[in-house]
């Protein structure tokens, strides 16, 4: 399996996920195996289902990692919130009410959307006294749910309101991750959290905009006008990343160099078989260098 | 298993009734639809040696009894000549918010004086029974406290005769939510030595601290933040059995993780829900977001589905029926909720009567979207006294 790596790399373009650091550290050998596959000229594409930073911000920690990567190779589920109203003409005379991090506010903003809410909600408290009743903006047509640290009644209460009361209201996830390596020392509740506390509150299902929907695949391959069979997706988790790539009806290789284990990958309980695994994407250099 | 994927992947509005899950405590099998969004990656659960279920058949099973339309209540002495003990939901029956409906204490009153026995139950956990007590008192109801909840059955043989004319109840008992919790781990001999992680409020410390349990959490873990700074690890106690989840008006990150960190790390521990309601009239003005956003909260972040104590599981309604030995066919349920209340009385196996006076609307009922049907229905529990006097 390790030796047919090979083959992906006859593959015109090479989409490589977020394997690339974990919490803040670089992973051994990415610069170089990125810098072999450009050289080949292969086009990488990353895709984060993190959403608390925007496409812009995700370029500068590439860049604080020592890791040349422009902004528009780069597709975290914040911009994809964003890109997904876009797609469906969302009327700029809306407005969108925030339940998650910076990044998602400023791809709103890039985009043209009016919006409400984000980490300033945070501070927010509410006091349940007889008769007290809590206002909401009648003008919010979506309510934008990602991984939110400074989550609180408050927001959950204020986009309840607006999912439940206000006609057409869409409720949109950026991702429903479980658990994510928010730091490098363990895993830490993610956008699955948040959104299932709305999936509690509403009795509604979201529209995901991140891994695994397919929504980031069908607009990256649009806009790079890549046949997704030419397209490798490389991941670390299988619900997301190889669900991901199938979906997309990509090829599939997961990397052991972060959640996902080769046991679990093995355990009979587990139904989601990528294409190919190795250890960590430098496997690329090194059985390369094995096979000459 | 592709095709599969992209029609879970591809989220779109379901039908709210396909995603509401209800478990009674004796038959638990956990449904798993909201984490086959992804494929179905669930690890098989822990030594507690529940099963996983894929479909919602278990949810179904509990609708189809109904099959016939609810009846508009019209005699309602045929109804309560033919049970010996009404079960009241509080929030939307008795009062809402902070204010009494109309006519409830007289309606209490008359039904006591017919001998009837009145049990209150609630799946609002932020109070104890202690404290609920206070607030039925602040209402103008009179409910006799009863000091420990385990020696009721001694308490109801001595004060078998109600006072027909004052509204001090007699054989009367509430049960709150939070006072569930407490009942369901010492009913499962939950061990001294463990101790239970609060996401919730008051009511729920209380009634574990009466029960003898150690508790952590709880409102004052509504202060505390995290700094997601580089190779920070948040500790959490190893001791931790339980994680036991309610509304929480103090709900934040923290609680969230640390909740999350118990469930998924420390083997056997248990994952318990209050209720899972969607919305709850916290104030009477509107609808609040209710503890089925807290409990949705640690579904999202562990994967796993929660053992519900509240409505409509049938823990309370087992437990009061085996405490004051009362056959299930001689109670009628009474609420405001299809999905909680009435859900409730008919998995008990008991005759259900509808009110009109609190979230459930007449439209409502009748949508075709809805399919639990309780036996009758009418606009507030008052109508028992009109339709009396009508019937005269």
């Amino acid at each position: 399996m390790l030796m047919s790596l090979l083959t992906l790399l006859r593959l015109s373009f090479l989409t490589v996920m977020v394997i690339i650091w974990k919490g803040d550290k670089l992973i051994d050998g990415v610069p170089e195996t990125l810098d072999m596959l450009r050289s080949k000229g292969k086009r990488l594409v990353f895709v984060t289902n993190n959403s608390t930073k925007s496409r812009k911000q995700y370029g500068k920690k590439f860049e604080t990692l020592g890791l040349t990567v422009t902004e528009e190779e780069i597709f975290a589920s914040s911009f994809a919130a964003a890109a997904y109203l876009k797609s469906i003409d969302f009327p700029k005379d809306k407005k969108v009410y925030v339940v998650g991090e910076d990044g998602i506010l400023k791809e709103l903003e890039l985009a043209g959307f009016q919006y409400l809410g984000g980490p300033e909600d945070g501070g927010k408290k509410i006091e349940l006294k007889p008769g007290f009743l809590m206002e909401h903006d009648k003008d919010v047509g979506a309510v934008v749910v990602g991984f939110d640290r400074y989550f609180n009644y408050y927001k959950v209460q204020y986009g309840t309101l607006c999912i439940r009361e206000n006609p057409g209201c869409l409720f949109i996830a950026t991702n429903r991750d479980a658990v994510t390596h928010l730091t490098d020392a363990q895993e830490w509740a993610g956008g699955g959290s948040m959104v299932g506390a709305f999936v509690g509150s509403t009795q509604r299902e979201p529209l995901v905009v991140g891994k695994p929907s397919t929504f980031m695949m069908d607009y990256l391959a649009n806009k790079f006008g890549i046949q997704k069979s030419q397209i490798c997706m490389v991941g670390d988790r299988l619900d997301t990343d190889i669900l991901f790539g199938q979906n997309g009806g990509c090829k599939t290789l997961l990397v052991l160099s972060g959640v996902t284990s080769l046991s679990m990958l093995q355990s009979p309980n587990n139904s989601i078989q990528p294409d190919f695994y190795t250890n960590k994407i430098s496997d690329f250099l090194s059985l390369k260098a094995a096979a000459v | 298993m592709l095709s599969k994927a992209v029609a879970s992947a591809v989220s779109v509005t379901l039908n709210p009734k396909t995603t509401s899950k209800f478990f009674g405590l004796k038959r638990v099998s956990f449904v798993s639809s909201d984490s086959l969004v992804f494929g179905g990656k669930n690890s098989s659960f822990n030594a507690d040696g529940l099963k996983k279920s894929r479909s919602c058949s278990r949810m179904e099973s509990f609708v189809t009894k109904a099959s016939a339309s609810a009846q508009p209540l019209k005699n309602a002495d045929e109804l309560i000549d033919s049970v010996e003990t009404f079960i009241f939901d509080c929030d939307g029956v008795i009062w809402k918010g902070d204010k009494l409906i109309d006519g409830v204490p007289e309606t209490l009153d008359m039904l006591r004086s017919k001998g009837k026995r009145l049990v209150f139950v609630t799946n609002n956990s932020t109070k104890s029974r202690k404290q609920y007590g206070k607030k039925f008192e602040t209402l103008g109801l009179t409910v006799t406290e009863v000091k420990d909840s385990f020696l009721s059955i001694v308490c109801l043989k001595f004060h078998r005769i109600p006072s027909p004319n004052s509204s001090e109840f007699s054989q009367e008992e509430i049960f709150a939510s939070s006072f569930a919790a407490a009942a369901y781990l010492k009913s499962i001999d939950f061990p001294k030595d463990k101790k239970v992680y609060v996401v919730g409020e008051d009511g729920i410390l209380k009634e574990l601290e009466l029960a003898g349990f150690q508790y952590l959490g709880g409102p004052e873990d509504g202060g505390k933040k995290i700094e997601l700074k580089p190779g920070f690890l948040m500790e959490h106690d190893k001791d931790v059995g339980a994680v036991v989840v309610g509304f929480d008006r103090y709900f934040n990150y923290y609680k969230v993780q640390y909740g999350t960190l118990c469930i998924r790390e420390n083997p056997g521990c248990l994952f318990i829900a209050t209720n899972r309601d969607a919305v709850t009239h916290l104030t009477d003005a509107q609808e609040w977001a209710g503890g089925g956003s807290m409990v949705g909260a640690f579904v999202g972040s562990t994967q796993r589905e929660p053992l519900v104590v509240g409505k409509p599981s049938t823990f309370m309604m087992d437990y009061l029926a085996n405490k004051f030995g009362i056959q299930k066919s001689q109670i009628c349920m009474v609420g405001d909720r299809l999905d909680t209340d009435i859900l409730f009385g008919q998995n008990g196996g008991c005759k259900t009567l509808l009110v009109l006076s609190g979230v459930t609307s007449l439209s409502m009922l009748q949508s075709p979207n809805n399919s639990i049907q309780p036996d009758f229905y009418t606009n507030k529990i008052s109508d028992f006294l009109s339709l009396k006097a009508a019937a005269v």
